[in-house]
């Protein structure tokens, strides 16, 4: 069993993980619980996982459904682009992707989601592309999240990037060197926009001059003038989107919280490779359609809620089971990470200059750049976390370290002590990853996080209770 | 044998040339990258001070800001800022070297609340774009000394400054040069030395030290290595560990290293506006994987430096969780190879007792497989 579920012949890990998520096309509408048990018992434990996670609430499993055929059909169109003339670029997780669907030529393919593809569905995780990884002579103490995806494409056959874009110098040193690394390991050319770690005018106004070099070589190197109508295009459906996030944001505030947990991973794989295009919008718009339809009938999973939790880093996302669905059914709302935060300013759709303005706005307050790229990671970075904690109501953060992410751990003690300073919000401190269980398992992650609102959070609340009577 | 005791005996942070300096009313600004001009701290008047750890191996009450994840050489170094060790620093400038680095300046800051604090960007390319902002950068670098300093840091005493380091610059050529014959005159771990004292004086004096121990060595026998090496990486400033692995037979004769050759490379002309030219000089040449799409040119630095040292094999150095470097190494000793010099890469925590065994066995295996050592 096992030698047929890891690779096929002329597949690498991106390949395999898209043939196997055809399966979603078996799915069709109302699909009843037996059907999903029967799937996840069906396939190998990781992906059984991903099964539960995504299907057993009820409240998610029609959006999910429809969301991951929407997401298979972006990923065929990724495998055929080069066939049809584009050039397949890989771009980060941190790189705002509607700038890249306004290029006809061009197909941009996150890292981080092809890492999260392969990590949730194929046969033993990203283990082996870690490995890959670690064989040629990298550090271990690099992203899991870029290095497993980048590690399967070194490694196996099959399709390979024509380009790597990448955005993170100067915000996270492991981001930008890998995908660099991969740039000169498989001589494609890169392109890099960097923000200036300067909040200041000066500092944006730098930004926006290297973003128009960068478009200006983004334009040479694919012979395709950025239009400005196939822009508009693209910017106002990420508008459109940007209103469905905003309502969406406005949701969570609701107690109970109304959105399902698996939303915000879903989200984040909205807007690191779908915002800009039609499916990011049709998905958004289910996602609040079914988080106000549970608020209207006051639906909850748990019989209560018990912590509103914002994760104030990033989620751990090797097990969507037992991460999400887990804390949901424990009573334990999600309130959002760090990429959760965006910030959009108003748009003037009137010129490509004035979108391309915007465009670099959100580019540099984008999730990560905006915190990890500021003139002080640590103040940034609380004051925007303290901001969403306090906007949402949260109760308490996780702080769900990934030992790669060099920026946030040396700097997580002063971030403890002064969320909890201004705010008198606890904050548990784990140590993990984002995509290997092998750094602290899931059952870890369960038992500190079972503690921690058992202990801290429920004491406090009934404290609190006690003290206004 | 009396300058290279002067230059051998820096063996605590607060010594007693910066004391002295101290205790006639100067200031001292520390800084960490060498993407920093040090020529516009001595213009305002001010000693610049590298941060160093000079191999403490206490990261106790730092390990209570930063994580064990972060670099042990960073955790070092703001150890002995919360111990109070750096407390005569009048000020400290930031550079966005790598994250381990920030990390380590915002705690400091954090802690110590410095009366002068600056950040210096450094954007991550050199193009027309970013050079121009450099410049801009070190316009507010110099405009933030003279004011909160009081001083001139007028173009008169930037040229005197930077005609003075760049004798300096020359000097470590010189030095260079004495490393690289045949019977080397000159230790890596001795060079090693020189550039932890120089990175703590005047322009004008490190000259001076530099010329003096040059000038004995010259006329003092040299040394026949069992095997020339070249040790690349980061700022590493353990010059007992480079003892340990040249007493293994081996003699470093070149390197490319942040505390170490690669300190002087930056060759600002002085014949046109000095900040022009202090922003091109450093820009240039920073030569630190922080600095992108340019690999090409580490290489070939790398590959002439190897081949101008006739090097039997190449050591590359990084501390633990350093991700430039450790990523860096894999293309690095690919090509290296490539060229016919065997590689060694080295992963290890900073000044660690514990780790000098493993690491002294790694050196002797490499040393047997290239031919050489004891």
């Amino acid at each position: 069993m096992e030698k047929g579920y890891v690779m096929r012949p002329g597949e690498n890990g991106f390949e395999r993980a898209v043939g196997i998520l055809e399966m979603v096309y078996k799915f069709g509408a109302n699909v009843s619980d037996e059907a999903v048990e029967g799937a996840a018992n069906f396939v190998f434990p990781e992906l059984r996982n991903t099964v539960l996670g995504l299907l057993e609430l009820p409240a998610n499993r029609d959006l999910e459904i429809f969301f991951f055929q929407r997401l298979l059909e972006l990923l065929w169109e990724a495998q055929r682009a080069q066939s049809e003339g584009k050039k397949l670029i890989f771009i980060p997780f941190t790189f705002p992707p509607e700038l890249f669907w306004a290029f006809d030529s061009l197909f941009p393919l996150c890292t981080e989601i092809v890492s999260g593809l392969i990590v949730n569905i194929c046969y033993g995780q990203g283990e082996r592309f870690w490995d890959y990884a670690m064989s040629l002579g990298l550090p271990d103490s690099m992203c899991s999240g870029n290095t497993i995806g980048i590690a399967s494409i070194l490694a196996g056959p099959g399709l390979k990037p024509d380009a790597i874009v990448y955005n993170t110098p100067g915000s996270c040193n492991p981001n930008a060197k890998i995908h660099a690394f991969a740039a000169d390991y498989l001589g494609v050319p890169q392109f890099i926009l960097e923000k200036p770690v300067d909040e200041s005018p000066r500092g944006r106004e730098q930004y926006y001059k290297y973003l128009l070099r960068f478009v200006r070589e983004l334009e040479e190197w694919t012979g395709e003038e950025l239009k400005e109508e196939r822009l508009r295009e693209v910017m106002q459906r990420a508008y459109r989107a940007v209103d469905l996030y905003n309502e969406y944001w406005e949701l969570k505030k609701a107690r109970p919280c109304p959105v399902p947990n698996i939303f915000s991973m879903t989200l984040l794989v909205l807007r690191s490779q779908m915002w800009g295009r039609e499916e990011c919008v049709e998905v958004l718009r289910r996602m609040v359609d079914i988080s106000k339809e549970r608020l209207r009938k006051g639906e909850f999973t748990a019989p209560e809620e018990v912590a509103r939790i914002y994760v104030s880093y990033i989620y751990w996302l090797f097990d969507f089971y037992n991460y999400f669905t887990w804390m949901e059914k424990k009573g334990i709302s999600i309130l959002g990470d760090i990429l959760a935060i965006h910030y959009f300013p108003p748009i003037d759709f009137s010129s490509k200059e004035s979108m391309l303005r915007a465009y670099a706005d959100i580019a540099f307050d984008y999730p990560m750049t905006r915190q990890m790229g500021a003139e002080s990671i640590s103040l940034r970075w609380v004051d925007d976390v303290a901001w969403a904690v306090q906007d949402l109501g949260a109760d308490a953060c996780v702080f769900g370290g990934v030992h790669a992410c060099k920026h946030t751990l040396g700097t997580i003690s002063f971030f403890r002590r002064e969320l909890m300073k201004r705010l008198g919000i606890p904050t548990l401190v784990l140590i993990g990853d984002v995509f290997d269980k092998r750094q602290t398992p899931m059952e870890i992650f369960q038992r500190e996080v079972e503690t921690f609102v058992e202990q801290v959070v429920s004491r406090k609340k009934a404290g609190r209770r006690r003290r206004t009577g | 044998m009396a300058v290279s005791g002067t230059a051998l005996e820096i063996r605590e942070i607060y010594d007693p040339y910066v004391r002295g300096w101290k205790e006639k009313g100067g200031g001292v600004v520390g800084y960490s990258c060498l993407a920093t001009p040090v020529e516009l701290i001595e213009a305002a008047g001010l000693l610049p001070y590298r941060i160093k750890a000079l191999g403490n191996p206490r990261t106790d009450m730092a390990d209570g800001e930063m994580s064990l994840f972060n670099c042990s050489f960073c955790r070092s170094c703001l150890q002995l800022a919360l111990d109070g060790t750096y407390d005569f620093l009048d000020g400290l400038i930031e550079t966005n070297g790598c994250d381990h680095l920030r990390a380590m300046f915002e705690n400091w800051q954090h802690n110590k609340n410095l009366p002068f604090f600056h950040y210096l960007k450094v954007p991550h390319f050199f193009r027309d774009d970013s050079l121009e902002y450099f410049r801009g950068e070190l316009e507010l670098l110099r405009q933030h000394l003279a004011s909160h300093f009081s001083a001139q840091a007028d173009d008169d005493s930037l040229r005197r400054s930077m005609q003075d380091w760049n004798l300096v610059r020359e000097k470590w050529r010189e030095l260079c040069e004495l490393r690289e014959l045949p019977e080397p005159r000159v230790t890596g771990s001795e060079a090693l030395a020189l550039e932890l004292a120089g990175s703590r004086m005047t322009g004008k004096d490190f000259a001076a030290l530099l010329s003096s121990f040059i000038e004995e060595r010259r006329s003092a026998p040299g040394r026949r290595p069992g095997a020339r090496l070249m040790l690349c990486g980061p700022a590493t400033d353990e010059v007992a560990w480079m003892e340990e692995m040249e007493n293994l037979g081996a003699v470093v004769v070149a390197d490319t290293l942040c505390f170490g050759s690669r300190a002087f490379l930056h060759r600002p002309g002085t014949a046109g506006d000095p900040l022009d030219e202090l922003a091109e000089g450093y820009l240039d040449s920073i030569f630190c994987p922080r600095m992108y799409k340019e690999y090409d040119r580490r290489r070939t630095y790398m590959l002439e430096t190897a081949e101008r040292a006739r090097v039997d094999g190449a050591i590359y150095l990084y501390n633990k969780f350093c991700d430039l470097h450790g990523t860096d190494s894999v293309l690095v000793r690919r090509d290296l190879e490539k060229a016919g010099i065997p590689v060694l890469v080295l992963e290890k925590e900073y000044s660690a007792a514990a780790d000098l065994g493993r690491i002294k066995t790694r050196v002797q295996a490499f040393l047997e497989r290239i031919g050489g050592g004891r």
